[in-house]
C-alpha cells in the first residue's frame, strides 16, 4: 500500500465521521421519529379529501399526487434535465449508420421464445402500473423503467439489426418521445387554454378547482376514480421515459467498427 | 412479533449491503464487480421495501438491478475488463 | 433502548460506511468504469438516506405506506392515514432522482466510451503518462 492511498483512506474516514457528527447535531434527530413533519401532514391529509373540495388532489396515492400535482413544476423541469441528458447522448453518436444488410446475430431459440413471451407480459405490467398510478403504488416513471427492461432484453437476444428490420427505427422512437413531451406540456397548460376559451381564471399545473379558479379536470368518471390530470401525466411520462431510454440503449448496442468509420 | 422479525431481517440486509459494496469496489475484474454491485442494489431494494416505500421499489428494481448493470456490462465490453494493473 | 431505534442506528451506520466505500472507489481506483460504478453506489446511498429520514414509527400500530387504503369511511380513514403513513415527500424526490440519475449515468457511460476511442485506455494513470 502506497503513502498516497493511506492519505486518501484517512481523509475519507475523517470526512465521514465529521459528516455523521454534523447530521446528528442538525436535522437527523431521534430515529425513527414518532411523528412526521407539518408539511407531510398537510400533503397526507389533502391527497384525497372530499370534505375540502378546493384543497385536494385527486388520487389515493400521495407520492403521485406530490410528483404531478403539488410539486408538478419541479417534475416538469426534472423531465427537462432527463431530455437534456438523452439529447447529449444522441449527439455523441451523430452520423452513425447501421448496415442492415448483414445477418442479424442473436441468441439460441430457447432464449428467443422466452423473450417473445416476456415481450407481451412486461409491457402489460408496465401499462397497468402507469394506468393505476393514482390508485396503487406506481406511476409514469416506474412504468417507463419497467418497460425499458424489455427493450434491453429484445436488443440483447434478437440483435439490433433484427429490431430495426422489424420497424423500430430511430425516427419513430424520436417521434414517440416528442409525443410524450408535447402531451406533458399540453396537460400542464390544458386548463389555462380551456379557461381562455370559456373566459374563466385558471392556473398552470392546476388539477382540481381552486377558490378563484372554478375549473377542474374530471375526478370521477362513472364511479371510477380517474384522478384528473394525474392519469394523463402518468400516461405521457410513461411514453416519454420508455422512448428516451429505448433510443439510448439501442445506440449503445451498435458495434464499435461502425462507429469508428465515422470518428476518424 | 412479525415487526420484530422484519426489523431483524432489515439489520442483516444492511450489513450484507456493506459487504457487497466493499467487494464491488475492491474486485479487479469488472464483470464480477458489476455482479456484486447488483447484489448491493438488491439489498437496497429490500431496505426500501421495509421502509414503506413501494413506489421507490418499483422504480429501483428495474433501474438498479436491471438497466444499470446492463449499461456497465456494455461499457466493460467496449473498453477494458480489468481495473488497474 | 427500543428495538426499532437499534435497527435504525445499524442502518445509519451501514449507510455511512457505504458512503465511505463509494468515496474511496471514486478517489482511489484508476479505472473510469469503476469510478462510474462507485458513483451509482454513492447516489443510491444518498437516496436511501433520504427515505430513511422520512420513516416513522407511530405510537400505536405499525407504519403504513403513503397510499390511502381504506376507502369506505373517509372521515375515519383520512385521520388514521395522517397518523400512521410515512413521509411521502422524500419518496417523491427520490423517485425522480433515480430516473434522472439513470439518464445522467447513461450520458457518462457514453463519454467514457468516447474517451476510450480517443485515448485507447480508461486508466487515468496511463492517460496522464501519455500526455507528458
Amino acid at each position: 500500500m502506497k503513502k498516497s492511498e493511506i492519505c486518501v483512506i484517512v481523509s475519507i474516514i475523517i470526512f465521514i465521521f465529521s459528516l455523521a457528527y454534523i447530521t446528528s447535531l442538525g436535522g437527523l434527530g431521534y430515529l425513527p421519529p414518532v411523528d412526521v413533519r407539518k408539511l407531510a401532514q398537510i400533503y397526507l391529509s389533502s391527497t384525497y379529501n372530499p370534505f375540502e373540495p378546493t384543497n385536494t388532489s385527486s388520487g389515493y396515492e400521495s407520492v403521485t399526487a406530490i410528483v404531478w400535482d403539488f410539486r408538478g413544476l419541479d417534475t416538469f423541469f426534472e423531465t427537462a434535465v432527463f431530455y437534456g441528458a438523452i439529447i447529449a447522448s444522441i449527439a455523441v453518436y451523430r452520423g452513425v449508420e447501421i448496415d442492415t444488410r448483414k445477418k442479424p446475430i442473436g441468441m439460441s431459440p430457447i432464449a428467443k421464445t422466452v423473450t417473445r413471451l416476456s415481450t407481451v407480459l412486461i409491457p402489460t405490467v408496465a401499462a397497468s402500473i402507469a394506468f393505476h398510478g393514482h390508485l396503487t403504488p406506481g406511476g409514469g416513471f416506474q412504468a417507463g423503467s419497467v418497460a425499458t427492461v424489455v427493450i434491453v432484453l429484445i436488443v440483447m437476444v434478437f440483435g439490433l439489426r433484427k429490431v430495426i428490420l422489424k420497424g423500430l427505427t430511430k425516427p419513430k422512437i424520436l417521434l414517440l418521445r416528442s409525443l410524450g413531451l408535447i402531451g406533458i406540456g399540453l396537460t400542464a397548460i390544458g386548463l389555462v387554454l380551456a379557461g381562455l376559451v370559456i373566459g374563466v381564471n385558471a392556473y398552470i399545473f392546476q388539477n382540481q378547482a381552486k377558490p378563484i379558479a372554478r375549473i377542474s379536470y374530471p375526478m370521477w368518471v362513472d364511479d371510477i376514480l380517474v384522478g384528473g390530470s394525474l392519469l394523463l401525466f402518468n400516461l405521457f411520462e410513461f411514453i416519454a421515459v420508455t422512448a428516451g431510454f429505448a433510443l439510448v440503449l439501442m445506440l449503445f448496442s451498435i458495434e464499435e467498427e461502425e462507429v469508428r468509420k465515422v470518428i476518424k | 412479533m412479525i415487526e420484530i422479525f422484519t426489523l431483524a431481517f432489515l439489520m442483516l440486509v444492511s450489513i450484507a449491503s456493506v459487504i457487497a459494496a466493499f467487494k464491488a469496489i475492491i474486485e479487479k475484474d469488472m464483470v464480477r464487480a458489476i455482479v456484486y454491485s447488483a447484489i448491493q442494489s438488491a439489498m437496497y431494494a429490500l431496505i426500501f421495501y421495509v421502509l414503506m416505500a413501494p413506489d421507490i421499489v418499483l422504480v429501483y428494481i428495474p433501474v438498479s438491478v436491471g438497466i444499470t448493470p446492463a449499461i456497465l456490462l456494455f461499457v466493460t465490453k467496449k473498453t477494458e475488463r480489468y481495473d488497474g494493473d | 433502548m427500543e428495538f426499532p431505534v437499534i435497527v435504525a442506528s445499524v442502518i445509519v451506520v451501514s449507510l455511512y460506511v457505504n458512503l465511505g466505500i463509494a468515496l474511496y472507489g471514486i478517489f482511489a481506483r484508476p479505472s473510469l468504469v469503476k469510478k462510474l460504478l462507485a458513483i451509482t453506489i454513492l447516489s443510491d446511498t444518498a437516496n436511501a438516506f433520504a427515505v430513511l429520514v422520512g420513516y416513522r414509527w407511530p405510537r400505536t400500530g405499525t407504519p403504513q405506506p403513503p397510499v390511502l387504503m381504506n376507502t369506505t369511511d373517509y372521515n375515519e380513514s383520512i385521520k388514521y392515514y395522517v397518523e400512521h403513513a410515512v413521509d411521502p415527500l422524500p419518496q417523491a424526490l427520490v423517485l425522480t432522482a433515480i430516473v434522472i440519475g439513470l439518464a445522467v449515468t447513461l450520458f457518462i457511460a457514453f463519454i467514457i466510451i468516447q474517451y476510450y476511442r480517443l485515448h485507447g485506455t480508461v486508466d487515468v494513470r496511463k492517460t496522464k503518462a501519455l500526455s507528458r
